[in-house]
């Protein structure tokens, strides 16, 4: 805060001092005090008359590694705020506004722990929205479950669901993921011999052992299970392997750079083979801008997508007026979840944080914006999963990610090139 | 059977190229100027961005634009051996790496502070197409690039055997103070040395833009394998650092089909250390 003024104060003097050669000192400051003061007070109407607002927070990593998710998670945030107050605000409440409170948690865990403290003791919190990584998340819900407010988010770390009575996860969970991808297997064959390749430290390891272990239970044959080290000049031979397996699908778990070599080899090659790139960075508009015409057909899985129903393209549409892309799996989420706080708010007649996320556990809803998510139904169980929770299939088809699986999701059929 | 191992020399030998160029430039600077150049993955690093902006903004083939990045990378070169690195030469060997590996470093991060460390591909018509003979494959790109190093590398030998200039650097490396004798001036010969290497890293960069993204780290992938092939090939041997490359570059395709795909540099390392033990002068036998 301190630093903040003498921040304004540094820019206000240099900037008259620029000015002073055409106006006056005097005049200058009355127009930039009020500007600032504008800007600090909030130039809104006054709102004595309507209800107070209730405070909701929303942390995302704005700056660091993820900034740029998290920008768009932040614009996602604001749409669907104002898509509530639009529709008349918490009628409960004497049509009171939702406040957005937006805090940057830098994509790190330390500074995610003191801003969430921050955000919770500087504001009457009703309940909170974040942070898009599980690790971030995780950090985040235990500062929530001590200060008693309800957190609710997309990450999709099963531990948010052990031993947690205000964290609240409307969307499908870590686990749920390789089961959706050998699933989608089938689609592709009814033999499905599955070859799968990953980066050989934590992260392809872990998700390709989930992989081996639910494939017998889906009746999905592993022809091929190899580690490869990431960053490698040449993924020929690689594919080469893939090419004598036999396989008719392939699970890459990869970071960006080696799936853009694998892509374009198995293209060379002139392999036909169906390839799953899992979640996270595989499903946001940068994966194609980087990727290109490559990524045509290529499967993925999501906990959310914005085709899934008329109001999801509804607000699909709006985002993509104002930031040029489509709504991805986890700002479209963060939308949805701020109508489920909404929805609980209006229930529990209160801002009270204790209240909403009371009403926020028996939140029960299967239409409106609230029911945004796979399957269209939400209703928390006693770990705050959701009960109907699953992912979604999706394929990216002429450049944009089509929800194909499971059935009652799909909004285009799966192209089997 | 004979069809996977074709294919696997194949993948080799085109990989082996790019390698060639790397390390070759790695082992003129030390055959000629006696230093260690750890930077040289970062000038192939250099040498990818000039093509990727090339390409991004003029639209500029990245096979073309070879002809800017090594010309740039030239300059580059004589620049560095004119002002940083004439001032370390001496009887001790600490400053020289020294400053390599701190231009390393400085590169390394101007590179991330300016590109960040976003990947960054460049889609040409040829990056996807393959030739298929029988049930092998040939991609265009890579064969592109292949045939380009080898041609630069042929150029090279041509250039140190049978100019002037050539034979003149040659033996600036064999005996400075009796080259200087003969009235050639060694540093203008380490000038051309440098800026010759480093046009060959910034030759690697641009012919392997069509077919690798770049981003501030990828010199080091480069670079690690240089080292290996210019210890095989002999130190200073611009013939044995070639051969090794592309021995290299089989080997490690043959090991990641018959080993694993997370041992093919094993492969290539025990193949190091079997040099090394049997013939520990390197397979070209002499500097040359």
């Amino acid at each position: 805060m301190k630093k903040d003024r003498k921040a304004s104060v540094a820019s206000t003097s240099a900037v008259s001092q620029v000015l002073t050669k055409r106006q006056g000192r005097r005049e200058f400051l009355i127009k930039t005090g009020g500007v600032l003061a504008a800007g600090a007070f909030g130039a809104v109407p006054l709102r004595g008359w309507a209800a107070d607002p209730v405070n909701i927070g929303a942390l995302y990593p704005t700056t660091g590694s993820m900034a740029q998710i998290g920008v768009g998670c932040v614009a996602a945030a604001k749409l669907a705020v104002e898509m509530v107050n639009d529709a008349g605000g918490i009628k409960s409440l004497g049509g009171a506004k939702l406040n957005l409170i937006l805090s940057d948690v830098q994509s790190d865990t330390t500074v995610t722990r003191t801003e969430t403290d921050r955000l919770i003791t500087g504001n009457k919190l009703s309940a909170i929205h974040g942070c898009y990584a599980s690790a971030l998340t995780l950090i985040a819900s235990e500062v929530a479950e001590r200060a008693k407010v309800p957190l609710i988010t997309g990450s999709s770390s099963d531990q948010l669901n052990k031993g947690r009575t205000y964290t609240f996860t409307p969307f499908a969970r870590a686990s749920q993921f390789a089961r959706a991808q050998l699933q989608m297997a089938k689609l592709v064959s009814d033999k499905p011999k599955v070859a799968v390749i990953f980066e050989n430290t934590a992260f392809g390891t872990s998700t390709s052992n989930g992989l081996r272990e639910l494939a017998p239970a889906e009746g999905v044959e592993i022809v091929m299970f190899e580690p490869y080290s990431a960053g490698f000049t040449d993924a020929s031979p690689l594919i080469n392997k893939v090419k004598s397996s036999g396989a008719n699908a392939l699970f890459s778990v990869s970071y960006l750079n080696d799936l853009i070599l694998i892509v374009r080899t198995i293209k060379q090659v002139g392999l036909n083979i169906a390839i799953n790139g899992g979640s996270g960075g595989f499903v946001i508009p940068d994966f194609y801008k980087n990727v290109g015409k490559l990524a045509e057909g290529l499967q993925g899985v999501a906990h959310w997508n914005h085709d899934m129903d008329p109001n999801c393209e509804k607000v699909n549409a709006e985002y993509k007026k104002r930031t040029g892309e489509f709504l991805f799996e986890y700002a479209g989420g963060l939308v949805a979840q701020t109508f489920m706080i909404a929805d609980a708010l209006e229930r529990a007649g209160s801002a009270d944080p204790q209240k909403v996320r009371d009403a926020l556990s028996t939140l029960d809803v299967s239409s409106g914006f609230a029911a945004m998510a796979p399957g269209g139904k939400v209703k928390f169980g006693p770990d705050g999963k959701n009960v109907y929770g699953h992912p979604v299939g999706v394929q990216w088809q002429n450049g944009d990610l089509a929800s194909v699986f499971p059935k009652e999701d799909a909004r285009a059929p799966l192209l089997k090139t | 059977m004979w069809e996977t191992v074709a294919q696997a020399v194949i993948n080799g030998l085109l990989i082996g190229g790019i390698y060639a160029l790397v390390s070759i430039g790695v082992t003129l600077i030390f055959g000629v100027v006696k230093i260690v150049n750890f930077a040289q993955g970062e000038f192939v690093m250099i040498g990818m961005y000039i093509s990727f902006f090339l390409a991004n903004q003029f639209g500029i083939d990245p096979l073309v634009s070879l002809i800017v990045s090594m010309p740039v990378l030239f300059v580059v070169g004589v620049l560095i051996q004119h002002f940083l690195i004439r001032r370390v030469l001496g009887p001790n060997d600490m400053p020289q790496i020294f400053l390599t590996f701190a231009l390393s470093l400085l590169l390394l991060n101007l590179a991330l502070m300016l590109f960040s460390a976003n990947y960054r591909t460049v889609h040409t018509s040829y990056s996807d197409e393959a030739f298929h003979i029988g049930g092998l494959y040939i991609p265009v790109a890579k064969l592109i690039a292949f045939v380009v190093a080898m041609l630069l590398s042929g150029a090279l030998w041509v250039f140190l055997h049978t100019t002037d200039l050539g034979k003149a650097m040659r033996a600036a490396a064999q005996n400075r103070d009796v080259a200087t004798l003969m009235g050639i001036n060694p540093n203008r010969m380490f000038c051309v040395a440098l800026g010759i290497a480093l046009a060959l890293a910034g030759a690697a960069g641009s012919l392997l833009m069509p077919f690798y993204s770049a981003y501030p780290f990828v010199g080091q992938v480069f670079v690690l394998m240089a080292f290996v092939a210019v210890v095989m090939g002999t130190l200073g041997n611009v013939i044995g650092a070639l051969i090794a490359s592309l021995l290299m570059g089989v080997a490690e395709s043959l090991g990641i089909q018959y080993v694993g795909a997370d041992s093919g540099l094993i492969v290539v390392f025990a193949m190091l250390l079997l040099t090394l033990a049997f013939k520990p002068t390197g397979l070209g036998g002499k500097a040359r």
